[in-house]
């Protein structure tokens, strides 16, 4: 067993600022003490001297225009398990600790070629998706939550190994427990090391059974049941944009988070969605939904962002933006082909239509197919591009018709019983008649000439044989 | 004596060939024939048209189709046909009528290889134009246009050469007068037995080609 912690340090601070590319100074104030503190506070806030351990109203001294934030530990756990969503596409065993998530990796290193490229894809894309990260590796999951936060980076893979690198670390990130700190403080103990060379059984009668169970655990020694969270089956996330967003280009950053986030949960679940769903939260006004079609199913968050992009254009905001919520409730399970080979717009064609329509809309971008008709109304109609219907083959009457249709047939001046078209028409001797449709209320009954106008155009023009009008319905140039 | 001769034999021989083969590559520059070299073409269809463009349609170019009221699709149905059978769209943009699918299923073409856009706004129609052009997805784009500015006609010109695509505009008689980018311009007016066709400008030969391409009324059964 190989276990990954991924510490989030930043956590309740990143929880706010991570629908922004750039934020103004703030800070996360905790009471300690009986007085505000800051315990947390962004690089802005940094800039202008503010560290964290001081008072609220000495930072704000160092900078008025300092934003304090309440620490908000429903959301830290909120964003624990949005974590979740997205990690469980590194290991099918996740645990949680305060801001830490705790992954068996030991059975899927493989699948990605090794620990190296695993670490390395896990912080790249918790950096896409707003979360800075420390992380280590251990046989236990405490040592691994241990190291993580302690001495990040640090990988061990054998448990012979673990005892020397634990003993030096500080008794006080092992336990919160005041009582078996103040404890240990009072009999000299600074290190883990030094509470293990304490003779365990007086050890375990002062401070209780949980102590020992938990160096135990530490080492390996104990087994370390946890309890297994479950993924759910749909994908739903919010982040508050930190202020109000006007325009619609700023929703592409953290739009982009959190179609990195969703890819992760889709890879997890071996699926690929087709469908996401928008939601733009206004203050006062319902929000704004929108939706956006893939014409595959995709878990490529390039590939997504590109069509975002296209259809996020379209989108009119009715007032600003507080908060954007992506929301997938279907997705379908696809054999994986490679990544490349799926996602990318290998295809060009489809990417093209794709990007069409999402700018454009669905019902400006169409195909065309035939249907099995004389009406030359109803001869044909528009489609989804490239529906691969049956599409009759064409009968041998089409071959005089003219590859342009009017919409709607043009009536034309008659003079002498001779229709016009700038100047009279000659027609062309035999002409293709047209009857059906007394069946569905659409009745014609035309006699269709090829004509020629004084300019030299050869039009497609009929006479209707009821009502005696005479229509110019195509165009053969 | 005779070794001299064969030596000067095999440095014709030599000259020949590299000649040939610059006239292949399009960079000898011959004065009636085409510039451009033939796989650089699309033939139309009609052999007295594919004389006057300078051995067919452009690839990987603009064509610009210049005519009172929409006229010439019927000059493009013979590639259009040929284009269907591959598996990239055949793109109309903003046409001005319906394109009549039985009858061009009668002429060969594919109707499912057909992308139309439709109903858009000047602005869209030139920024569909342009992406269709140049993402190496369609195997034509035909569009017309409102009005076109010089800049916007190189934008489509440069989009038609990385997409290594062919696009064709057909555009209303005042345009004529504008300077274009486009590799080809033809102006097309109906005749009595098809359409009669002129070459504005050719790139890498000389305009003022002319001929008649008859259409039969009735298409050829393919």
């Amino acid at each position: 067993m190989l276990w990954l912690a991924l510490y989030f340090p930043q956590l309740p601070l990143e929880v706010f600022t991570r629908g922004r590319q750039q934020a103004g100074a703030m800070a996360i104030v905790e009471p300690a003490g009986g007085r505000d503190q800051v315990s947390r506070c962004n690089g802005a806030a940094r800039a202008c001297g503010i560290r964290p351990g001081m008072a609220l109203p000495a930072a704000l001294a160092l900078h008025a225009e300092l934003v304090p934030y309440p620490r908000d530990r429903d959301r830290e756990l909120q964003a624990l398990h949005e974590l979740a969503l997205w990690a469980y596409q590194f290991s099918p065993r996740i645990t949680f600790e305060p801001s830490l998530l705790l992954l068996e990796v030991g059975a899927s290193q493989r699948l990605f070629g090794g620990l190296a490229p695993l670490l390395q894809t896990v912080q790249r894309e918790a950096m896409q998706v707003g979360y800075s990260l420390q992380h280590a590796l251990a046989p236990t999951p405490t040592a691994a939550g241990l190291l993580a936060r302690q001495c990040p980076g640090r990988r061990v893979s054998d448990r012979g190994e673990l005892d020397a690198v634990i003993r030096p670390l500080p008794l006080a990130g092992l336990t919160r427990d005041r009582d078996v700190r103040n404890l240990a403080r009072h009999i000299g103990c600074e290190t883990i090391g030094e509470l293990l060379d304490l003779p365990r059984p007086e050890l375990t009668r002062r401070t209780g059974p949980a102590l020992s169970l938990l160096l135990d655990r530490l080492l390996g020694m104990a087994p370390d049941p946890r309890p297994e969270w479950q993924p759910p089956r749909h994908f739903g996330q919010t982040i508050e944009l930190l202020g109000e967003i006007c325009h619609t280009t700023a929703l592409v950053f953290p739009a982009r988070r959190l179609m990195v986030a969703l890819c992760g949960f889709l890879r997890g679940h071996g699926g690929g969605a087709q469908r996401l769903q928008w939601q733009l939260s206004h203050a006062d006004l319902p929000p704004t939904s929108f939706g956006l079609g893939l014409l595959d199913p995709s878990r490529d968050p390039d590939h997504m962002l590109e069509v975002f992009r296209e259809r996020i254009e379209r989108v009119s905001l009715p007032a600003p933006v507080r908060a954007i919520t992506l929301q997938v409730d279907d997705w379908l399970s696809f054999e994986e082909r490679s990544d490349g080979l799926f996602n990318r717009a290998d295809d060009s064609d489809r990417a093209l239509l794709e990007r069409l329509s999402n700018r454009l809309g669905g019902q400006h971008v169409r195909g065309l197919r035939c249907l099995a008709d004389h009406r030359p109304e109803r001869a044909w109609c528009l489609c989804t591009p490239d529906e691969s219907g049956a599409a009759p083959s064409s009968s041998r009457h089409a071959a005089g018709q003219p590859p342009w249709l009017l919409a709607q047939p043009r009536p034309l001046p008659v003079l002498d019983d001779v229709p016009q078209y700038g100047g009279a028409l000659r027609l062309e001797d035999l002409p293709q008649r047209i009857e059906a449709g007394w069946w569905d209320g659409f009745d014609i009954t035309r006699d269709y000439f090829i004509a020629h106008s004084r300019a030299g155009e050869r039009l497609w023009v009929f006479r209707d044989r009821r009502a005696g009008g005479w229509y110019l319905h195509g165009l053969f140039v | 004596m005779p070794a001299a001769a064969g030596q000067g034999g095999v440095c014709a021989a030599m000259q020949v060939l590299s000649l040939e083969q610059l006239k292949r590559e399009g960079a000898l520059w011959q004065g009636r024939r085409p510039q451009v070299a033939a796989d650089r073409h699309l033939p139309s269809g009609w052999s007295v048209l594919d004389e006057v463009l300078g051995g067919g349609w452009p690839r990987d170019a603009l064509t610009e189709i210049i005519s009172e009221s929409h006229h010439g699709l019927p000059l493009l149905l013979p590639l259009l046909a040929r284009l269907s059978l591959a598996s990239r769209w055949l793109a109309w943009i903003a046409p001005p009528h319906v394109p009549y699918a039985p009858a061009l299923v009668a002429r060969g073409i594919h109707v499912e290889r057909l992308l139309l856009v439709r109903d858009v706004s000047a602005e869209q129609c030139l920024w569909a134009a342009e992406q269709a052009l140049k993402s190496g997805g369609c195997g034509v784009v035909l569009a017309w246009p409102q009005q076109l500015q010089a800049a916007q006609l190189r934008r489509l010109q440069l989009a038609a050469e990385r997409g290594d695509c062919p696009g064709v505009l057909f555009r209303p008689p005042r345009a004529a007068r504008q300077a274009s980018p486009a590799a080809l311009r033809l102006r097309v007016r109906p005749a009595p037995l098809g359409l009669e066709v002129e070459a504005l400008k050719r790139r890498g030969g000389w305009a003022g080609g002319h001929c008649i391409v008859p259409l039969p009324v009735v298409a050829d059964p393919v």
